[in-house]
């Protein structure tokens, strides 16, 4: 039940995303909004739920993105199992810290993206545009993560607490 | 034991999107059938989303410009916001009507040969230049189509659904079109950066380009047709090494701008 409705509350946020993203000029600030749910998910629900959101939110992803095909299953998947691994050693007590990891795992999906097109297909094309977007999109899932985790524990609290 | 087991199933779904990463042919068919499959939802729920957010958008254009506006009289105020919010949809619907009197022109000069399309979202990643347009399979839009608007090439079809299709853009890095640059014999290859610009690539030194040349299509990609604008030569560099010049052209389109296109029907 709660991983049914974290799945569709982050779909219904990517496609509002996109649907908003071609009426306002922003170029270099594009939040990967399906970061906090598979973080969130890995982190407090455990592995299962943490997989299943993983291949909903990269499949989806993929459909509204001009990405070559596997290439965000691959990243998001990659994710997914380093949280799952990092579980243990890293600890969430806050939004905050919440924010952090999912700026820090924005960056690490940009390099594995990087390290994957250039190793599989030698293309090098994009390397300057990905890096180059790096760091503006983590500072801003970081920034969405925050409310996208008060969301979700608003979501917890009201909705979810018995499911 | 049990999260072992979603991890090895994990590590196995992650060699799955690697092989298809990698185009291996069976694992790119099964994975396309059922990513059609879910892809079906995405455009009516970007159609459906797209009205609430294209308020937004009016709202973000019209009402935020005037919350620095003194305040005056409470009333006299709300009459006024009423009366503007009137008076810039006005404008803005004079404005839509222009912009559509000039796709309608385009598509009356080839009936039968262009289709119209409302743009209803944008890749969600800024790796790739892409727009999603509410025109799919149902309406004969297929893959390679070129898309243009009355001031020229946008890009092309490359990834089409029941009910929506993704469109590559020029300045994408995957982008690139045979051009020439018009009144001059000098043809070149216009690619993509995934910035503003594009670059105009395979122009030897001594050629005779110049700042403020315009380009069009050259038709020998078997992609674009012949004659279609695609953008203005803005730098020209030369004493950069090697036997060609570095040179930046704007496009005609800036995507972020676009709400209505046409797709050339190929014949």
């Amino acid at each position: 039940m709660k991983i049914s409705a974290y799945i569709l509350t982050g779909i219904i946020l990517l496609t509002i995303e996109s649907s908003l993203l071609s009426l306002f000029p922003v170029e270099f600030f594009k939040p990967d909004i399906g970061m906090p749910f598979i973080i969130y998910t890995t982190f407090f629900l455990g592995p299962l739920p943490g997989f299943v959101t993983s291949i909903f939110i990269s499949i989806f992803q993929e459909i509204l993105s001009n990405a070559p095909h596997g290439s965000i299953i691959f990243t998001k998947i990659s994710i997914f199992i380093l949280a799952n691994f990092l579980k243990s050693k890293l600890y969430i007590d806050s939004k905050y810290s919440f924010s952090c990891i999912c700026g820090g795992s924005t960056i690490i999906e940009s390099f594995l993206f990087l390290v994957l097109s250039v190793l599989s297909k030698g293309d090098t094309s994009n390397i300057m545009n990905v890096m180059f977007n790096a760091i503006p999109n983590a500072i801003f899932t970081g920034f969405v993560s925050i409310f996208i985790f008060s969301l979700l524990e608003y979501l917890n609290m009201k909705f979810l607490s018995k499911a | 034991m049990k999260n072992s087991i979603i991890i090895i199933i994990a590590v196995l779904v992650l060699a799955f999107s690697f092989f298809i990463f990698t185009n291996a042919s069976f694992f790119v068919n099964t994975y396309s059938k059922a990513k059609g499959n879910i892809g079906e939802i995405a455009g009516p729920t970007l159609k459906l989303i797209g009205k609430p957010a294209n308020l937004v958008g009016y709202l973000f254009d019209t009402y935020i410009n005037l919350i620095d506006t003194k305040k005056e009289n409470v009333e006299l105020k709300k009459k006024l916001d009423i009366l503007q919010l009137e008076n810039q949809k006005i404008s803005e619907f004079d404005k839509e009507n222009k912009r559509l009197k000039s796709i309608l022109k385009l598509a009356e000069q080839h009936p039968n040969k262009m289709i119209a399309a409302r743009v209803i979202g944008e890749d969600i990643k800024n790796w790739f230049r892409c727009i999603i347009i509410d025109k799919g399979r149902d309406s004969g839009v297929t893959e390679k189509m070129p898309i243009i608007t009355p001031k020229g090439l946008v890009g092309q079809a490359v990834e089409i659904n029941k009910w929506h299709s993704k469109i590559m853009i020029l300045n994408d890095t995957n982008s690139s079109v045979d051009v020439y640059v018009e009144g001059k014999n000098t043809r070149g290859i216009l690619e993509g950066t995934g910035q503003t610009t594009l670059k105009l690539k395979y122009i030897l030194k001594n050629d005779d380009t110049a700042i403020g040349d315009k380009l069009i299509t050259s038709g020998k990609d078997s992609i674009y047709p012949k004659g279609l604008p695609t953008g203005i030569i803005i730098t020209v560099n030369r004493n950069n090494s090697g036997i060609f010049a570095d040179i930046d052209v704007m496009p005609f389109n800036n995507y972020k701008r676009l709400d209505e296109v046409l797709i050339i029907k190929k014949q």
